[in-house]
């Protein structure tokens, strides 16, 4: 036995996981190549507009992209590049697209971590109240607001509060400012509304599973035992029972980020104007900044594989069951 | 009667390709030579009726202490009560209301930021007579009972207009989705193997995309059309399910009554049609109600940012709208939003409802 | 200990169902007290509810008074009876698979209990777990502390769970059924273990059981169940060589006799009375060989046999 397990098991899920961002890589390749209209031709249809001459970009382009090369060769040097760090030109802001994204990551990063931090809070306090005081009445207001919390569009919450807060009651009005340091008292007013629209899906979400994980493990049999142990009611709780409930609720935790987060991060930094990466890759769309696009969606899919790797090594480590199997 | 009923219901599969034989004939002389007589779409709906029938009612018909069961089990729950009766009203909605609304692209500036029922409000007008911004009361009109937007669309008429589309996309992308997950999990299931390791490894590269930002990378490449955005949708979100329907397949493979069936010496494709496909059916039943409203809510973010269809207007359009007048006409973002929030809250609470109703263990 | 009329009734949505129905016996110091009867007579629930420990929304104590040590655990505060829990009174559940926490290592679960009430610190009260353990017949106690409960196997954790009742010394163990899950090697090993720890720690038990043939071995004195209600108490000697209620002559018969050659095994005919819906009378009658005409109408009351030696039954009536 020993620890040795622990080394290989990450070392094969390290592999897995560039197996998988190599898969990813290439259905990107494919979905560009497929699409009919290629990087090169929104381009021109941008320069076009502007009444430039276009044949001498044509085959600029041509030379770049390495359009006139086979598809082979184009699938390698794009990868090639990718992995380089290389991952293009965007034509709407004229800088390399890794420096457009090394200046914007945070921002979305900063609203992503407030939020997931209040939802975590939030949500699990009142999923393991919930639990504990099934059927009172904060359990059902509390599953009740879990359930509009589930359901409400979160763009449209967005607009909401901004309707209801900025316009009628004239609070919070303030927008994100880049000039100023990130955790100036300044943005942190201008983040409250965005963190909350964000937040409430993943805390309605969170709520429930933290109830639902909790109830599971309280009809337990050690339940039981650390009663009959004379432990108080609250150590019972806190500790058995939820040291129990928490694999499952961290799991899912992790694993929503990837599919329901980045895609309400995205709308709530549209709705409220943060800079961050959603905010980026919305205006490349309507400059026809295929690059950017294309590289935020790679991003965004990359993070998504480390936050599953990581959630997958955590849970192995943290499960006694698993481990010593 | 019953007698015609049992034989069709026997020979079921006979009756269907005969039935879509049929309709596809009847769609191609309308499509090219008669005058398009209906919208391609309404003979998918009709195929999809009659597939509905033989293959989801009738067999609740013929067990009927099952379905009378299961029934028992959704009524105790109201809030997938009320959930149902929703959807039905935006099913009207849906289908009944363009007949009675106004044309909801007509512009009429002369109509424009009126208010719903019940509500007047202050507007700055600018009055021709003496060249200035005078402060006016705006009441609202019976006309345009939720009021119209700023360039004087009828709100109503665009409401119902997103409930069509709406419903269109939520039920055709969430079919497509369902039917390319269901095969792919059933096929990897069975098939075992190498074939089941690639198919799984596929999948997982497709769910490490986040399902938002691979739907507007796809949107962006190929065009925001209506069609497009219903297949992209589909052609996206099917991992979720073919993961739950692999796993479940599985565990039935290896269930008792399976291994009794094949010791009895059953087939393969009976065991397939008879066995996995039945038991799997309430969970795709329970799937499909819970995926919808996330289509629904796809199609109206995509809107929302600018990518949806510009020809049809749908609540994510109406909301984008609404976005830029939160301050003179607080409605238009209002009204949309508050039939999406609904419509997904609807479907939740029926797809919970069923979930319970059909999980033995719930103790209902 | 002296128990008295424990009522823990259910109350379901189906109706109530009437699991402990008027027990009442007395513990002394060094005693074991075994509860005997079929599965669902209402032992299990009867050790639980001595340390409060019943499902509350379902379960309720209805009424009684559990006498320990100048305090009624049935209606004393909270903290007093936690204070009881583990330290003078220690349980053993019947399960321990899925009695113990899967999450936490035996080590801690065990260290946990002795932390708590004897506040120990964290060398010496791992120094007395392993000793426990190693009491309790435990192999290799010491890497033990560090498995999880699902590294053991069932005779192993369930040694683990009395180690853990013992942390403390507690004046009285209940232990429910804890040779009914083991196979019959590990069954004797265990017995062996309460034997040594009854002669060695004078501790008084509350053995749960179906099994006649560990009554024998380690009762002391036993109260026969039946349905909720107790049928006989006495001595085990004096139960098991002069029974006197039906129900308890009918449990012995019903251990086969290895110098006896027979084709069958002998049962009580019938099965228990639905729990909700209880006949009028005396709850065994409809199995009963003997019954009488006055057993479908009346409830039998307790008739003294001889010295420590109760029967509640209408045969007896009468009887000095």
């Amino acid at each position: 036995m020993g620890k040795t397990w622990l080394r290989d098991y990450i070392i094969k899920r390290l592999i897995y996981a560039v197996i998988i961002a190599f898969g990813i890589m290439t259905v990107t390749f494919i979905l560009i190549r497929v699409g009919p209209s290629s990087p090169a031709d929104k381009y021109l249809a941008n320069l076009a507009a502007t009444g430039q001459d276009v044949s001498q970009v044509v085959a600029a382009i041509e030379a770049r992209y390495g359009l006139d090369k086979p598809i082979y060769q184009q699938y390698v040097d794009y990868i090639a590049n990718l992995v380089q760090g290389d991952w293009g030109w965007s034509f709407s802001t004229s800088m390399p697209v890794m420096q457009l994204i090394k200046t914007h990551w945070i921002y979305s990063f900063q609203l992503i971590f407030l939020s997931t931090i209040f939802a975590t809070v939030v949500g699990i306090l009142i999923g393991i109240y919930s639990a504990v005081r099934q059927y009172s009445k904060t359990d059902y207001i509390a599953t009740f607001f879990s359930f509009i919390g589930i359901s409400i569009p979160n763009f449209w919450l967005g607009v909401m509060l901004i309707l209801v807060f900025s316009v009628k009651l004239g609070l919070f009005k303030t927008y994100y400012d880049t000039t100023l340091p990130l955790f100036s008292l300044a943005n942190l007013k201008a983040l409250i509304l965005p963190v909350v629209t964000l937040g409430t899906g993943m805390l309605a979400g969170y709520t429930r599973y933290t109830r639902s994980a909790m109830l599971d493990n309280l009809r337990k049999e050690f339940v039981r035992t650390a009663r009959a142990k004379g432990l108080p009611e609250r150590t019972v709780i806190g500790k058995h029972v939820f040291r129990n409930a928490l694999l499952p609720i961290i799991t899912i935790i992790m694993f929503d980020l990837g599919s329901i987060v980045f895609g309400g991060a995205y709308l709530t930094e549209i709705v409220f104007g943060i800079p961050g990466l959603g905010q980026i890759s919305f205006n490349a769309i309507f400059a026809n900044d295929y690059p950017v696009v294309v590289a935020i969606t790679l991003i965004g899919t990359f993070i998504v594989l480390m936050v599953n790797l990581v959630t997958d090594i955590t849970y192995t480590y943290l499960d006694p069951r698993i481990r010593y199997d | 009667m019953d007698k015609l009923v049992s034989k069709i219901g026997k020979n079921r599969n006979l009756v269907l390709v005969l039935a879509i034989s049929l309709l596809s004939l009847v769609g191609v002389l309308d499509i090219f030579l008669v005058d398009k007589i209906f919208a391609p779409i309404v003979y998918f709906y009709i195929a999809f009726g009659i597939v509905l029938l033989l293959y989801g009612v009738y067999p609740l018909y013929t067990n009927r202490r099952l379905t009378r069961y299961y029934l028992d089990r959704t009524k105790r729950n109201r809030l997938a009560i009320f959930g149902l009766a929703f959807i039905l009203f935006l099913i009207l909605m849906a289908v009944i209301g363009p007949f009675f609304t106004l044309d909801p692209t007509a512009v009429n500036f002369e109509e424009k930021d009126l208010p719903p029922l019940g509500f007047t409000i202050e507007q700055s007008v600018y009055d021709a007579e003496t060249g200035k911004l005078v402060r006016v009361s705006v009441p609202s009109t019976i006309e345009h009972p939720l009021g119209t937007d700023n360039k004087g669309r009828d709100m109503l008429a665009m409401l119902v207009s997103g409930a069509r589309v709406s419903l269109q996309v939520g039920l055709l992308a969430t079919l497509i989705a369902l039917i390319l997950g269901t095969v792919i999990g059933v096929l990897s299931a069975y098939l075992g193997g190498w074939a089941d390791n690639i198919l799984m490894r596929f999948t997982d590269i497709m769910m490490t995309f986040p399902f938002f930002l691979l739907l507007v990378f796809v949107i962006f490449i190929f065009g925001p059309n209506l069609a497009i955005i219903v297949l992209v949708i589909g052609l996206t979100g099917w991992t979720g399910a073919a993961r739950l329907i692999r796993s479940e397949a599985l565990s039935l493979r290896t269930r008792e009554f399976v291994l009794a069936s094949k010791a009895l010496g059953a087939s393969d494709s009976r065991l397939i049609f008879a066995h996995l496909i039945p038991n799997v059916i309430s969970l795709v039943i329970v799937m499909a109600t819970l995926s919808i409203p996330g289509v629904i809510l796809a199609e109206a973010a995509l809107s929302f940012i600018g990518l949806g269809d510009p020809t049809v207007p749908s609540w994510g359009t109406v909301l984008k709208a609404g976005q830029q007048t939160l301050d003179t006409a607080w409605w238009v973002a209002v009204e949309p939003g508050l039939m999406l929030f609904l419509t997904v809250l609807a479907f939740n609470f029926l797809g919970d409802g069923l979930r319970d109703a059909f999980d033995p263990k719930s103790g209902l | 200990m002296k128990v008295t009329n424990l009522r823990t009734y259910f109350f379901t949505r189906r109706g109530v169902v009437k699991a402990v129905d008027g027990v009442s016996f007395e513990l002394k110091r060094g005693e074991c007290l075994c509860l005997v009867g079929e599965s669902g007579c209402g032992k299990t629930v009867t050790a639980l509810s001595l340390l409060r420990l019943v499902d509350s929304p379902p379960g309720k104590i209805v009424t009684g008074e559990v006498r320990y040590d100048h305090l009624d655990l049935i209606t004393c505060p909270e903290e007093e009876l936690r204070r009881v829990r583990g330290k003078e009174i220690a349980m053993i559940f019947q399960d321990s698979q899925s009695a113990l926490n899967p999450v936490f290592t035996i080590g801690d679960q065990i260290t946990e209990q002795i932390k708590l009430h004897l506040g120990s610190e964290e060398k010496e009260t791992r120094r007395q777990a392993i000793s426990l353990m190693t009491e309790v017949g435990m192999p290799d106690a010491e890497r033990t502390m560090d498995y999880y409960p699902h590294q053991l196997s069932g005779g192993m954790k369930q040694r683990v769970m009395i180690a853990m009742s013992l942390s403390c010394d507690p004046k009285i163990l209940i232990a429910d059924e804890p040779t009914t899950a083991v196979d019959v090697t590990i069954k004797a090993q265990i017995i062996d273990i309460f034997r040594n720890l009854k002669a060695k720690r004078q501790m008084s038990l509350i053995f749960i059981t179906h099994d006649l043939s560990v009554v024998a071995e380690i009762g002391d004195r036993a109260i026969v169940m039946y349905a909720g209600k107790p049928c006989e108490t006495g001595t085990v000697a004096e139960i098991l060589r002069h029974p006197r209620h039906p129900y308890t002559i009918g449990l012995i018969n019903c251990l086969p006799d290895a110098s006896v050659t027979t084709t069958r095994l002998t049962s009580i005919p019938g099965t228990p009375p639905d729990p909700i819906d209880l006949p009028p009378g005396c709850l065994f009658q409809s199995r009963c060989s003997q019954a009488m005409p006055v057993c479908v109408e009346k409830e039998p009351l307790e008739t003294i046999v001889s010295e420590r030696h109760t029967v509640i039954c209408h045969l007896y009536r009468g009887e000095p």
